[in-house]
């Protein structure tokens, strides 16, 4: 019931700041860039784009949604749809400014050095986070973008597939793909007795 | 539920939580600089509008005087005519107006009192719309 009220709520508080957002009302630009702009760093950084270009494909972005908010009919979420920029901005930057530069690129396989990452005693820990992180930064960058939508945005796969633009069918490859490679990744820095966890 | 069933809900739980707990650092300022920037844009598309709607002008005064140019290069006899015609309309009206204005004065002759109060209306009028635009500046002065 709960769980239903605040979805409720927060739907409603979307609309309100939607509503703010398409009058052009600048603190509800603050809010929207306060609210999204780790996202898109995020995906810029996963796409593996460097430092210094970064922060200009995330102001693109932001530029971008800006201008198109007109355009946003609401069928799909706000991060959803900023994902979507994100994701093709950064795609289009690379595919610009990088000879020889594929979208789909080749599996890392060196692994995590279980040495110098001791096993997190649990999985709340700072050191698990760490450990995972450094475990998705080995994936292709699909396979990664992938998993960060599902597991951290919380995104099904559907809209995972319109964000990258590709098929579903495609999406579910790459999510299964990815869990078994970072099953391995992981128990190699967990150690095999954490195996699965 | 099975034990490896258990297992891969366990991993995903662990990955959900280890990747939501993350938080990517981000500039400090990039949230003010991106409102400046928006501002910015916002002043562009506003000066681009006036910018075009400038253009639009001249255009229209540079195609008329060409137009008529032309027109009275090509067509002396009908530009005439047609500027004829239409200053003898003028002059008809204006002579049937002013054939109206004594009739007018005796009206107000007649109707004095309607007249002042309408006149007070629009003091008062005038009197609003100038506190309106100015009233800030005279009152600091």
């Amino acid at each position: 019931m709960t769980f239903l009220v605040n979805k409720v709520w927060e739907k409603r508080q979307m609309a309100h700041w939607l509503r703010l957002l398409r009058s052009g009302d600048h603190q509800a630009f603050e809010w929207f860039i306060d609210k999204y702009k780790e996202t898109v760093f995020l995906c810029c950084r996963q796409m593996g784009l460097r430092e210094d270009e970064i922060e200009d494909v995330a102001s693109d972005t932001f530029l971008a949604a800006y201008k198109g908010l007109s355009r946003y009919t609401g069928q799909s979420d706000l991060s959803t749809w900023l994902w979507s920029i994100a994701y093709h901005k950064a795609v289009s930057y690379l595919r610009k400014n990088r000879k020889h530069w594929q979208l789909e690129d080749q599996v890392d396989e060196q692994i995590v050095d279980s040495r110098q990452q001791e096993p997190a005693s649990s999985i709340q820990s700072e050191e698990t986070e760490k450990i995972v992180w450094e475990a998705v930064k080995r994936l292709p960058r699909l396979w990664a973008i992938t998993v960060i939508l599902h597991y951290r945005e919380q995104k099904c796969v559907a809209d995972i597939a319109k964000i990258m633009d590709t098929r579903e069918n495609t999406v579910k490859t790459y999510l299964f793909r990815a869990r078994a490679r970072l099953k391995e990744l992981l128990a190699a820095a967990f150690g095999a007795d954490d195996d699965g966890r | 539920m099975t034990a490896d069933r258990l297992n891969e809900d366990r991993f995903d739980r662990m990955l959900a939580q280890a990747l939501q707990r993350h938080s990517e650092p981000t500039p400090a300022d990039f949230t003010e600089r991106m409102i400046t920037a928006f501002k910015q844009a916002e002043q562009q598309r506003i000066l681009a509008g006036v910018v075009l709607q400038q253009r639009l002008a001249l255009a229209a005064t540079i195609l008329l005087g060409a137009v008529t140019i032309i027109a009275v290069v090509f067509f002396p006899t009908a530009v005439a005519g047609g500027f004829r015609t239409v200053a003898e309309a003028v002059g008809q009206q204006a002579g049937m107006w002013i054939d109206r204005i004594p009739q007018a004065v005796e009206t107000v002759r007649s109707q004095w009192q309607f007249y002042a109060f309408l006149a007070a209306v629009f003091g008062f009028a005038v009197y609003s719309l100038v506190d309106l635009l100015l009233g800030d500046r005279l009152r600091i002065a």
